[in-house]
């Protein structure tokens, strides 16, 4: 039995932990890597704070990434809530392969704080896992079910969980009334952080985390602000002659990548975060936009028609050297890349009907993970394992969603019933 | 040389029309705002009256194919009036904003729209225009119709000309 204890921003008490099981990014993008069924059993004790269950928080988490199967743990007789006494052969009986058991109960009456005991136990080896202890106030319960979550993904699979993150997003109505939102990652607690009556686009969150870069139209063309998160102040990075426009964080947040016209047509030029040190990166007579800054600092990837139609290239900005990246289809655009710089997706146009593409830029095999026929904006999940984007509701409404890089389960972030577009991921943070 | 001389005298023109007109001045149709809020030297000096009345000149949308930012011959003619009026209005100053429908990235059309409002500017250059009468942006589609279907969406493939003036 190992004993540490860790401190978040609520309290965390680690009472015994395994090495964890390793599942490859190449397994998971060949969609072979079948789902784990996982039983998240109902908690016991005050599970039930103001209609959320963390065992429903956790099951939809994990549901979401395409590598888990929750098992349906209703009606199941006499539910474990620790790791003690655990009937395998039952859980072996419903396929569980896992199960996630625990208690919610009052930490401290005065507080208010409560307390999460929870256990994943692996059925098949008959052990447990890990066991751990949350601390926090009813308010953190979503935010901890979610740390719940991490931990048994990480645990799981090797790479850390992305359901403490947030994400942003465009709303707009009737055309006149736009906002830029924050939310948790499944788009719980929103909030805006600017309103105003002119388009915004392509909000990029700083890798940091402090800040977000969006394109405002608020001054009859698209500039670039820089809006910090903590304070709400924001500045205006770029503002041109022409457009200004698709700006890209570098991995270490002092520089950004962005797209200027002046009177000519669109192309990438660096420029530090304060809005110094403008330089232009390459020129062609050709559309270079959309770029996105590699993890290694040194390729950027972009989206340009100097073939004729648009597919994704990638320039160092150390020599300006460009290769063609996306062979495979006509027409390939909004390139994201993960966090280990490993997988590429974008945007294709399969015969009239827009949908998310996944490259894996080692084997350059490349699967469509969603069906369109109007899908936008893809953005990865900061451990690159979900992919953030847009699509159209019964052929309409603009709304976000999540696709899981294997393509098993696309499922809808539900942020209520305005046009949403746009989207952008935070990163991790502790 | 000759261009910014000309301008000078022209901003000593206005210069002198603001002066010697008192402003508001009841009854008094030279200096009320006849022509887009400008007061008469400088509508003048525009040819606002031209640019309103010209059947070409009051043509102001050229528009494109699907990914497409190549004039058509159709619109030659609008685009040489417009050409033949910044050559005779130095003053002139012209703002084209391109647009794009709404399939395909915002981005993607953002730039796909600054290369149709280019492709407009060229086409204008290429009749004498300098560049310094001329500023290209672009909306993308963020003012498209977000549900066209077909042929509808022709509408949002287009570049628009205005006037600074107006």
């Amino acid at each position: 039995m190992i004993y540490r204890i860790y401190s978040l921003f609520f309290g965390v008490l680690l009472l015994l932990s395994t090495p964890i099981y390793a599942l490859e990014v190449i397994e998971i993008l060949g969609g072979k890597a079948s789902e784990i069924p996982i039983a998240i059993v109902p908690f016991d004790g005050l599970e039930n704070i103001g209609g959320q269950k963390a065992h429903q928080i956790i099951s939809s988490d994990l549901n979401r990434t395409g590598l888990f199967r929750p098992l349906n743990t209703l009606g199941i007789s006499n539910p474990p809530s620790s790791d003690i006494n655990i009937n395998y052969t039952k859980w072996s009986a419903m396929d569980a392969q896992f199960i996630v058991v625990g208690k919610v109960e009052s930490e401290n009456p005065v507080s208010g704080n409560i307390k999460i005991t929870w256990s994943l136990i692996d059925i098949f080896k008959e052990k447990t896992v890990v066991s751990m202890r949350y601390i926090g106030k009813k308010s953190q319960y979503r935010a901890i079910a979610h740390k719940v979550s991490d931990n048994v993904y990480e645990h799981l699979t090797g790479s850390k969980g992305v359901f403490h993150t947030k994400i942003a997003y465009v709303k707009k109505v009737n055309n006149k009334k736009y906002s830029l939102n924050v939310a948790d990652f499944d788009g719980f607690n929103s909030r805006p952080i600017l309103n105003t009556t002119q388009p915004i686009i392509s909000p990029r969150w700083s890798p940091d985390g402090e800040k977000i870069a969006y394109v405002s139209f608020e001054k009859k063309k698209p500039v670039i602000y820089i809006q910090n998160l903590r304070t709400g102040k924001r500045t205006l990075l770029a503002n041109f002659k022409g457009n200004n426009s698709a700006p890209a964080w570098s991995p270490d947040s002092k520089k950004l990548a962005i797209v200027l016209t002046y009177n000519k047509n669109s192309q990438i030029y660096t420029i530090n975060a304060d809005g110094s040190g403008i330089k232009r990166l390459m020129r062609s007579n050709a559309i270079n936009t959309e770029p996105s800054w590699a993890p290694n600092g040194e390729d950027i990837y972009f989206s340009s028609n100097r073939g004729g139609n648009p597919q994704i290239y990638k320039v160092n900005i150390n020599d300006d050297e460009i290769s063609r990246v996306t062979y495979e289809g006509k027409y390939n655009l909004s390139p994201s890349i993960s966090y280990d710089g490993k997988l590429l997706i974008f945007l294709t146009n399969d015969q009239g009907k827009f949908k998310v593409a996944i490259q894996n830029l080692i084997s350059n095999q490349v699967l469509k993970i969603s069906e369109g026929p109007a899908d936008e904006s893809p953005i990865f999940a900061p451990n690159g394992h979900l992919v953030l984007f847009t699509y159209k509701d019964y052929g309409k409404t603009t709304k976000i969603g999540t696709v899981s890089i294997n393509g098993l389960k696309r499922l809808p972030i539900n942020v209520g019933s305005s046009i949403i577009q746009e989207p952008t991921w935070g990163p991790i943070t502790n | 040389m000759k261009k910014s001389l000309l301008l000078l005298s022209l901003v000593a023109l206005f210069g002198a029309g603001c002066s010697s007109t008192p402003l508001d001045a009841p009854g008094d149709p030279s200096s009320a705002s006849n022509y887009y809020g400008v007061d008469a030297v400088t509508a003048e000096a525009l040819g606002l009256e031209e640019l309103r009345g010209n059947q070409l000149l009051s043509q102001r949308s050229v528009f494109f194919d699907f990914n497409k930012y190549d004039i058509k011959p159709e619109f030659q003619d609008l685009i040489g009036a417009h050409a033949q009026y910044l050559n005779n209005h130095d003053p002139a100053r012209m703002i084209i904003k391109g647009n794009a429908d709404y399939r395909g990235s915002h981005e993607y059309n953002l730039s796909l729209g600054q290369k149709r409002s280019v492709a407009v500017k060229e086409a204008l250059n290429a009749l004498g225009v300098d560049d310094s009468q001329i500023e290209t942006i672009s909306y993308g589609e963020e003012y498209a119709n977000q549900e066209c279907q077909a042929d509808a969406c022709g509408q949002d493939r287009r570049a628009d000309i205005t006037y600074e003036v107006e």
